[in-house]
């Protein structure tokens, strides 16, 4: 009798407490009218928030559709969430834009900063090494038997392109100390990890190298540069193929309008260039990526 | 003629022989050029960010990462303890079920545990997309199995005799089943389920180190960009989270206080009203909405020609070797340490600080100690497996404590009244009680690094771990199943090997 007692008990609390969360769950569903932006990480959480709030609210009011920032903390997680349609807009590299594009044909690239037309990489080594800076692509051979690390695995400026420098000068992951490459896991840190000495030499996106060189956040007297890669395109904004439908005519072309007119000269504006390290964003188109795909194919990134 | 008799209090202490590799790989490649890094890491430790922005998304990433853990624990729970009630052998001599049918049910079972929480978090991500349930399944999915194995296991051990004779007094197996094995459980629950709640917690956080939301992810960011007072303030908030939960699960294990009736069912009323409660605010928070169904994204299958080519190209007898190298030494330590620190000196106030070490050990998750590390040391197999025994280390520090305190102390105090010396009193008065079930526990540790090296693969470049995140960052779905499945496999002949070792402790050494 007691325990029919108890289970009364329980299951009337449940029902009184559960049912009436799942009805109030169920009748604010949210609208889907809602432009979801995304990008991949690269910059510490308290800077990305900063960026995606004062972003969210100025394509909110020009484009007068509610604007939410979806964090997305993996390359590989924004490649998929973009397939799967959980991301309308996102700020992808090189070579994950080129994954989405393929795993979502149709999908369009809109605008890169101006920084993006001429991007590139840089080689650093630790001064304690032994290496010596370089002047062309022949000198990374030097690096044959040294301990060397790239950034994040999808990484373009901080391993795919690098690697495909050092391939072309005919070093292979092999030939590094202990038959591997490093996986640092971000610009900083690889930054950090070469000043240290635990590696002797690494690569890295060559805006992250300047803003850290700018910031003073670099020991030059324990870490230099040794190359400077020449430049490929780079980061880019890609958007769903099917925002015009979703949001009404022509509405890719007031995305990608309200992306390049930000503007330095307003205060808002500058803000959000400065957090992106711009001048401007200017128009892209996919041709500009066939160089990256092929790459990505011949290294392995892209099946 | 005596034979040389290997006890088990020294068993459980030579697992930390492979400390000595490892620590001897780190100083090999020791250097001095990280240390303003680390000191500034260290000096953060004191000063964290106290920017409102900092503050807020790190409170608000714990509460995603809290409620990802209980949604999981509890549902997780629920399917294990049906799961784990039906493939014990008691159940099934009860429900008269042929012999072949409990070892089917138990190597299916085994399936959702051989693959680590993170993998199920990626691959559920390439399925169900941006969801709120691909985190919380990714825990769901392999903690069912597991405490399903645990209780089964358990139940095992007991006496069947009092079942036995209901069967034969007649009663009908499902009253059987009710009124006999039901309630044997409970003690099981108590302690073990409290442990699951912590470990859904320290699983959510990994999973944010891996993008999936919550603390984690912020962890990750402020850690990659190098930010140690930012990270920091999300570590302070993580480190008073476990310290608050233990206290509740030690509430639970003693539970209940008090003997009268109708107080325990008012507590359970409570207990059952502030869990709805939860339940309701998690689904708010993660945006669950129950009434929509779950999309799914399906990815391409590769064909014939092309899972070969992939087996080809994965040099998998090398990948196996260094995975198990990896696990054998991060095992080694994580086992072998935590009764040799206390070893060293058994006095309380000692001990007091191990727990204090240990709880900020299984705090950092292992990537973060292998970044850690590896601003002080050059790259080796000894550091992935350090950054990985760490991390675990804490956890069997904890568990260690846990069973010490169950023990009494006349044992201890007969033998150093004898004269014996502090050290041989504790290790053969109080830890050789301890031990085998220490060391039974320990076997499943084990299996549990075994799946999570592929964490730290990345750290070493090397092994069956890095090679699929490699792959899965390249979407190459060949290779990503081949690399699950040899994963699958390894980890499930290891469980039957640590289940074997754990009978052998459990029924023999007695």
């Amino acid at each position: 009798m007691k325990i029919s007692y108890l289970i009364k008990n329980i299951t009337s609390l449940l029902v009184i407490f559960t049912i009436p969360g799942f009805i109030t769950l169920s009748a604010n569903s949210k609208a889907d009218r809602v432009l979801r932006v995304g990008a991949i990480p690269d910059q510490n959480p308290e800077k990305l928030n900063r960026l995606y709030s004062l972003l969210s609210s100025k394509l909110s009011t020009k484009l007068n559709v509610p604007v939410k920032y979806i964090p997305v903390t993996n390359y590989s997680a924004a490649v998929s969430a973009f397939r799967t349609g959980d991301l309308d807009l996102v700020w992808f590299g090189g070579l994950t834009g080129v994954q989405a594009r393929l795993q979502k044909p149709g999908a369009k690239v809109l605008a890169q900063r101006d920084i993006d037309t001429k991007f590139y990489s840089i080689f650093i080594i630790n001064t304690k090494s032994g290496l010596k800076p370089i002047n062309d692509i022949a000198g990374l051979k030097s690096l044959k038997g040294r301990r060397f690390t790239f950034g994040s695995e999808s990484s373009t400026s901080g391993r795919l392109m690098p690697q495909y420098f050092l391939e072309k000068s005919g070093v292979n992951i092999k030939d590094f100390k202990g038959s591997l490459a490093g996986f640092s896991g971000s610009h900083d840190a690889t930054i950090a990890l070469v000043q240290s000495g635990s590696y002797e030499a690494g690569a890295l996106n060559g805006q992250v190298w300047e803003s850290n060189l700018k910031d003073g956040r670099v020991n030059k007297s324990k870490v230099k540069v040794m190359w400077k890669t020449p430049t490929y395109f780079d980061y880019h904004w890609l958007a769903q193929p099917n925002l015009d439908i979703k949001y009404g005519n022509g509405f890719t072309n007031k995305l990608r309008d309200s992306l390049i007119k930000l503007d330095r000269k307003t205060d808002k504006d500058k803000a959000i260039l400065e957090l992106f390290g711009a001048n401007k964003f200017v128009p892209a188109n996919a041709n500009q990526y066939k160089s990256i795909e092929e790459i990505g194919r011949k290294i392995g990134k892209i099946k | 003629m005596q034979r040389y008799n290997i006890t088990s209090p020294i068993v459980s202490l030579l697992p930390a022989l492979a400390f000595l590799p490892c620590f001897g790989l780190m100083i090999a490649g020791f250097h001095w050029g990280g240390l303003e890094i680390i000191g500034l890491f260290i000096s953060s430790s004191i000063q964290p960010s106290l920017d409102k922005a900092v503050i807020g998304s790190a409170f608000a990433g714990m509460k995603i990462t809290i409620y990802i853990a209980f949604l999981s624990w509890i549902i997780s729970s629920s399917i294990g303890i049906i799961f784990g009630i039906a493939s014990s052998s008691i159940t099934l001599e009860v429900f008269k079920s042929p012999k072949w049918f409990i070892k089917f049910i138990r190597i299916v079972l085994a399936i959702p545990r051989s693959i680590h929480e993170i993998l199920w978090g990626l691959i559920l991500l390439q399925f169900l997309g941006l969801s709120s349930w691909v985190a919380i399944l990714a825990i769901v999915i392999p903690y069912s199995s597991l405490i399903a194995r645990v209780i089964s296991n358990q139940l095992d051990t007991l006496d069947p005799s009092s079942i036995t004779s209901l069967i034969r007094a007649g009663v009908n197996p499902l009253s059987t089943l009710i009124t006999g094995i039901l309630p044997k459980t409970i003690p099981i629950l108590k302690t073990y389920l409290g442990y699951r709640l912590e470990c859904a917690l320290r699983g959510a956080t990994l999973l944010g180190v891996f993008g999936l939301g919550g603390i984690g992810t912020e962890l990750q960011l402020t850690m990659r960009s190098l930010q140690f007072r930012e990270m920091w303030t999300s570590l302070w908030i993580l480190i008073i989270s476990i310290m608050i939960l233990e206290q509740i699960t030690k509430k639970i294990r003693n539970w209940p206080p008090s003997k009268s009736k109708k107080n325990v069912i008012i507590q359970i009323s409570l207990i059952f009203l502030i869990s709805a409660l939860m339940t309701q605010s998690a689904f708010k928070a993660l945006d669950i909405n129950l009434l929509t169904p779950i999309n799914f994204y399906s990815v391409p299958i590769p064909k014939a020609s092309e899972w070969i080519q992939a087996t080809q190209e994965l040099n998998l007898p090398k990948l196996i070797v260094e995975t198990l190298i990896l696990t054998f030494l991060a095992s080694g330590i994580a086992i072998g340490i935590p009764p040799l620190m206390i070893m060293l000196y058994p006095k309380q106030s000692w001990i007091k600080i191990q727990i204090i070490v240990w709880t900020f050990f299984r705090i950092i998750p292992p990537p973060l100690w292998a970044l850690l590390f590896l601003l002080c040391t050059t790259p080796s197999i000894g550091l992935a497996a350090l950054s990985l025994g760490i991390h675990h280390l804490g956890v069997m520090g904890k568990l260690l404590k846990e069973k010490l305190e169950m023990q009494e102390r006349d044992k201890f105090i007969a033998i150093k009244s004898i004269g014996a010396d502090l050290r041989p009193s504790w290790l053969y008065g109080t830890f050789s009680a301890v031990s085998p079930s220490y060391l039974a526990y320990a076997a499943y540790r084990t299996d549990v690094l075994l799946r999570e090296t592929a964490v730290v693969g990345i750290v070493g470049g090397s092994g069956l771990g890095w090679e699929l995140i490699e792959s899965i960052s390249s979407f190459n779905w060949s290779k990503i199943s081949i690399l699950i499945l040899v994963y699958s496999c390894i980890t499930i002949i290891g469980e039957f090997l640590s289940d074997y070792c754990r009978n052998q402790l459990i029924f023999k050494k007695i």
